[in-house]
């Protein structure tokens, strides 16, 4: 068998070019078009093609960038122990805690589900709550795959580098203020 | 070559040299690329296609004021709103951000309009974070990381004293 082999099951290709084609799709390029008549209304020919030749020169700039952004994703999302950083969440106290769920979050992949799903999980045990905001909010700010995949390619690459950077000592700063909240925290489906 | 592309290249040789010295798979490599490819490109190119219009029809006077280097302090509140009341998923986020970044927006005003929309999404709110761990923690939460995107604005100002690194693509 080999390990390509995915690309010729047609339910996986179907579920791709749904992705890329799919309603969502329709409705960037149809926001396109509608603006597009828009700007030739209002500001005439001349400026439509001046923002298509500004698009045609940004997308030449950016390809190289996308490719190469969403290939180091690619690679950190299979070869990133991120299971074993998320089961550290929330097992630590201290500053210690805060920096480990900082680094879980930041590995944490893509989409809010699988997120959310860990941030519940763990969130009924009753872990730190300085932890807990500390995952989600390094997921949210610093999450490797998210900035990969939208930081970069729309931002560039400096840009993206520059908030990451930035942006590393917040998630725990956020902690350390849910630490000292003075609220009783109910967690749903936890038992009280 | 500009210094992020090239930072970014030298990161992907040394991964795909541990790939290659751990002998992982191409497989489901080639396959999260594909799949993530295809989730972000196309709709990419129209989001930048319908900023760039929208980029010609808002006054960028209006935008420059707001969120632009003159704006001062008052660019950083105006971002983190701006942040907070889009209901939406990263390619309309992104999108804005570059009609933002087209109209001469900082780069502080763009990092915390992104930090705030990121932390703050209210679709994710609604659907994940509500329904999962309920009202007690968002309000929590909220307070907890309310300073986050101020506090990344008034960095990215500091370092924008120091060094110009940082532009977005779009405004080079």
């Amino acid at each position: 068998m080999d390990v390509f082999d995915f690309f010729k099951d047609p339910a996986w290709r179907k579920a791709v070019v749904f992705t890329a084609f799919g309603k969502s799709f329709w409705g960037f390029a149809g926001a396109a078009v509608a603006f597009g008549v828009l700007c030739w209304l209002i500001k005439g020919p001349e400026e439509v093609w001046a923002a298509l030749d500004e698009d045609l020169g940004l997308l030449v700039d950016l390809m190289p960038r996308v490719v190469v952004a969403l290939s180091i994703a690619a690679l950190i999302w299979v070869m990133m122990p991120r299971e074993k950083m998320s089961a550290l969440v929330g097992t630590e106290s201290g500053m210690r805690g805060l920096i480990i769920a900082t680094i879980a979050g930041t590995v944490t992949p893509g989409g809010p589900s699988s997120a959310y799903a860990l941030l519940a999980a763990v969130a009924v045990t009753g872990a730190d709550r300085g932890a807990l905001v500390a995952y989600i909010t390094a997921w949210a700010t610093l999450g490797l795959q998210r900035i990969l995949i939208w930081d970069v390619p729309f931002m560039g690459a400096e840009f993206a580098m520059l908030r990451f950077a930035i942006c590393i000592p917040l998630p725990i700063i956020a902690g350390l203020i849910a630490r000292r909240l003075p609220f009783t925290l109910q967690i749903k489906g936890a038992e009280t | 070559m500009s210094t992020g592309l090239l930072v970014l290249v030298i990161l992907l040789v040394i991964l795909a040299g541990l790939a290659v010295q751990q002998r992982q798979d191409a497989g489901p490599i080639a396959r999260r690329f594909v799949e993530q490819f295809a989730m972000l490109v196309p709709r990419m190119l129209f989001a930048l296609i319908a900023a760039g219009f929208i980029a010609k029809l808002i006054p960028k006077e209006a935008i420059a004021s707001l969120l632009g280097d003159d704006a001062g302090l008052l660019a950083l509140p105006v971002a983190v709103a701006a942040g907070l009341i889009v209901p939406a998923g990263p390619v309309i986020a992104f999108a804005i951000a570059a009609v933002f970044a087209k109209s001469g927006a900082s780069v502080p005003a763009l990092i915390a309009f992104i930090t705030s929309w990121s932390i703050f999404a209210a679709h994710r709110i609604l659907i994940y974070e509500v329904p999962l761990l309920g009202a007690s923690f968002l309000r929590m939460r909220i307070i907890s990381a309310m300073a986050v995107p101020f506090m990344a604005g008034v960095i990215a100002m500091i370092v924008g004293l120091v060094t110009a690194f940082g532009q977005p693509l779009l405004t080079q």
